[in-house]
């Protein structure tokens, strides 16, 4: 039965619209949502389609007329050891640095969780490393890891633990751990915020009789802590893999992706491709392959904020 | 709704005063001098003595070296080339296809070219007989000692041989503490190219032949990485060194060689933090030979300009031809060159005082007769070939590969990509 109909033929009101209040609101929502999409179209989903669409073309900067190669680009990199290995550094990379971080930023938090004197400010100074630019971050780094001026050197020296200066940087696995160091130091903050906002809504109650059951600190952890704060720490492993899969600034200031292709992520090959080879084809390929790398992990994201757990 | 009217109101008219201003001058300059702080007021020196001498105007457009080759490119595809642009010598076969480029054999010339510019200078502008680019300083790259780090280690001659060479180094590496006796590049690629390059002719080898093909993996560019990744076994190289890192140790006292351009001298009045004072210090030398009597070898070097037609075709009368005959210019010639310790491209320049008679430009070109074109910047993926010897290179200073190993995989590596873009292998 229509509104006309239930009124004996009578609008309700003059001002009564197709689709009711609801269509109203709806058509209202959609007309604010437009800004919004149409800034997302054009930084994000149109030139995403671009790079969709070049990855399937032999095109240089030199080259003004990209030629169609179907997925010779894809075959390409499949073929290319240097491309499969900054897959590879790419994931240990992003293992080491969630990883690292996961287990830093709990144990920063459990202990700023404790009570004790300047707790406010030690929290406060914590956020640091998280506010610094992440150039400036590499750079502290950098200096901090120089074989010929690092206080890294100097204190080793200093303690006699070496005998000549360490050229970090300039061997894969110091190059590695240095970057990933520098990541762990620069998400530390934001992990361990995550997890004092989870440690808040524990039931210190429910610790206090474990205690009195006779667990102890680790126990306490296995058994009460961390399934408390398992959704907590599914939101920050997703976060943590998602950042580590877009990072570039901070290992370009710190390595360059060197020595030699130590510590060459998905990004770092993208930008050498792109700026410094021009080959525009084969970097939009990459790139493809790298945001198919970042939609998964987006994915449980996203499925975790929509069902809220 | 007035408040918005007002504000496209605006925007149009600050968007048509940009668009002025931005066509108000009658020619425009890209260079990459303009962008480096030292150099940027000699730059503006000589765009003021053009408008006070022509009354036509300059737009100056600077750029990073390292990006100006991709600004260039992005500014053909978007159609906003500039009329005048720097480069360096070894980016001209990359831009000789970009549309409108003047052939100022066509403009000027080549009676007028060839009586105004010194001919090593011309001929770094020359190709397939055309005059594409014209040079605005000249030089090469070539090796610079510091004689107060080696009068430190006790050694009175600048080295002329590798064995003399090897002498001083172990002196400085055990004389003078915490120095890098040969500041030789091992981190960046572009750097690494030009050390490498230069070690693999001394000792007899090429990278890319004059056809394309690539014939690094020789026995001459074995024994030219040996003898480089021996240098740093020996600790009297070290890792994580640019040129910006070497030329700061020289400045500092704490190394005693490495490979730079001409203008290595003015960097080193900078970082020295000394002036004109350090010039003692700064000793151009001849890159040390195998056998006592061989030539040195050296790299080719030079700012060039090239122009994109302002008519169709390019005239004398064009502001942007007016301002490259200015280039060649004495005002400029005897200033911008001599400000940046580099050779001046033009006759006349080189005979004036004060060039002539500079003991250092006289001892560069001494040593450094004759300087051989860079062998693998000028091909079309240079870029590419650049970053795959610097990582094979590097893998074997840092121990990651034999040296034998490494010339093997760059000569398959760099193959690839020359077959990849034409040339047969």
């Amino acid at each position: 039965m229509t509104n006309l109909e239930m009124t004996g033929g009578f609008r309700v009101s003059p001002l009564t619209r197709r689709g009711g209040l609801k269509g109203v609101e709806r058509r209202v929502g959609m007309l604010m949502l437009l800004p919004a999409l149409a800034a997302f179209s054009i930084v994000i989903v149109y030139p995403f389609a671009q790079a969709l669409g070049l990855s399937l073309f032999e095109y240089t900067l030199q080259n003004f007329e990209p030629t169609f190669i179907g997925f010779d680009n894809f075959r390409t990199i499949m073929s290319s050891p240097e491309v499969l290995d900054s897959f590879i550094v790419t994931v240990i990379y992003v293992g080491c640095a969630t990883a690292g971080t996961v287990v830093l930023g709990l144990g920063w938090a459990l202990i700023l969780n404790q009570p004790f004197r300047g707790r406010g400010a030690i929290r406060s100074l914590s956020l640091l490393p998280w506010v610094v630019p992440s150039t400036v971050s590499a750079f502290i780094w950098g200096w901090i890891f120089n074989s010929r001026y690092g206080v890294l050197n100097a204190l080793l020296l200093e303690m006699n633990l070496i005998d000549v200066p360490q050229a970090w940087l300039s061997t894969p696995n110091g190059a590695l751990a240095a970057v990933v160091l520098t990541r762990i130091w620069r998400s530390i903050p934001l992990f361990m915020a995550f997890f004092l906002a989870g440690l808040q809504n524990l039931d210190r109650e429910q610790i206090d009789a474990a205690r009195v059951d006779g667990a102890g600190n680790f126990a306490i952890l296995r058994d009460h802590i961390i399934p408390h704060l398992r959704p907590v720490l599914l939101v920050v492993v997703v976060l943590g893999v998602i950042g580590g899969l877009q990072d570039f600034d901070t290992i370009f200031a710190l390595t360059g992706g060197g020595p030699v292709r130590a510590t060459s992520v998905l990004s770092i090959e993208v930008y050498r491709r792109a700026f410094e080879q021009w080959d525009i084809g084969m970097a939009s390929a990459i790139g493809v392959l790298w945001v198919a790398t970042l939609l998964p992990p987006a994915y449980f994201y996203l499925r975790m904020l929509v069902k809220g757990r | 709704m007035n408040a918005i009217r007002k504000l496209l109101r605006a925007t149009v008219i600050l968007g048509v005063a940009i668009s002025g201003a931005a066509h108000a001058a009658d020619t425009s300059f890209m260079g990459y001098s303009y962008a480096e702080e030292s150099a940027k007021p000699s730059v503006e020196k000589i765009l003021k003595g053009f408008t006070e001498k022509t009354k036509l105007s300059v737009e100056p457009i600077g750029s990073a070296w390292g990006d100006m080759q991709k600004n260039l490119f992005l500014r053909a595809r978007s159609k906003t080339l500039p009329d005048v642009v720097q480069i360096s010598e070894r980016w001209l076969p990359t831009f000789s296809n970009l549309p409108g480029l003047v052939d100022y054999n066509e403009v000027f010339g080549k009676e007028y070219l060839a009586k105004t510019y010194a001919p090593d200078a011309l001929a770094m502008g020359q190709l397939d007989g055309k005059q594409l680019a014209l040079p605005l300083m000249s030089g090469s790259i070539g090796m610079v000692a510091n004689t107060g780090v080696l009068k430190n280690a006790g050694i009175e001659k600048v080295p002329a041989t590798i064995e003399e060479f090897q002498t001083a180094l172990a002196a400085v590496r055990d004389k003078v503490p915490n120095s890098v006796p040969y500041a030789m590049a091992t981190k960046n690629p572009n750097s690494i190219l030009l050390d490498f390059m230069i070690w693999n002719w001394t000792f007899g080898g090429h990278i890319i032949d004059a056809k394309g093909k690539v014939v690094v993996d020789s026995d001459a560019g074995r024994k030219a990485l040996a003898f480089m990744v021996g240098l740093m076994k020996d600790r009297l190289s070290a890792p994580e060194i640019d040129r910006p890192d070497a030329r700061r140790l020289m400045g500092q006292n704490a190394a005693a060689f490495y490979i730079d351009a001409p203008q290595s001298r003015a960097f080193l009045r900078s970082f020295s933090g000394q002036g004109k004072d350090f010039d003692k210090n700064v000793q151009p030398m001849g890159v040390p030979v195998q056998n006592a009597g061989d030539e040195p070898k050296s790299i080719q070097w030079g700012h060039m300009i090239i122009s994109f037609a302002q008519s169709d075709p390019a005239n004398k009368d064009d502001a942007n031809m007016q301002f490259v005959a200015y280039l060649a210019d004495n005002a400029v010639q005897t200033q911008f060159p001599v400000e940046q310790s580099a050779l001046p491209g033009t006759v006349d320049a080189r005979k004036a005082p004060g060039i002539a008679d500079d003991a250092y430009l006289s001892d560069w070109a001494k040593f450094n007769k004759s300087p051989v074109m860079n062998e693998v910047g000028i091909w079309p993926d240079g870029a590419e070939l650049t970053q795959i010897l610097g990582e094979e290179v590097q893998a074997a200073l840092l121990d990651q590969k034999s040296a034998d190993d490494a010339i093997a995989s760059m000569g398959k590596r760099m193959a690839a990509v020359m077959s990849k873009a034409g040339y047969s292998q």
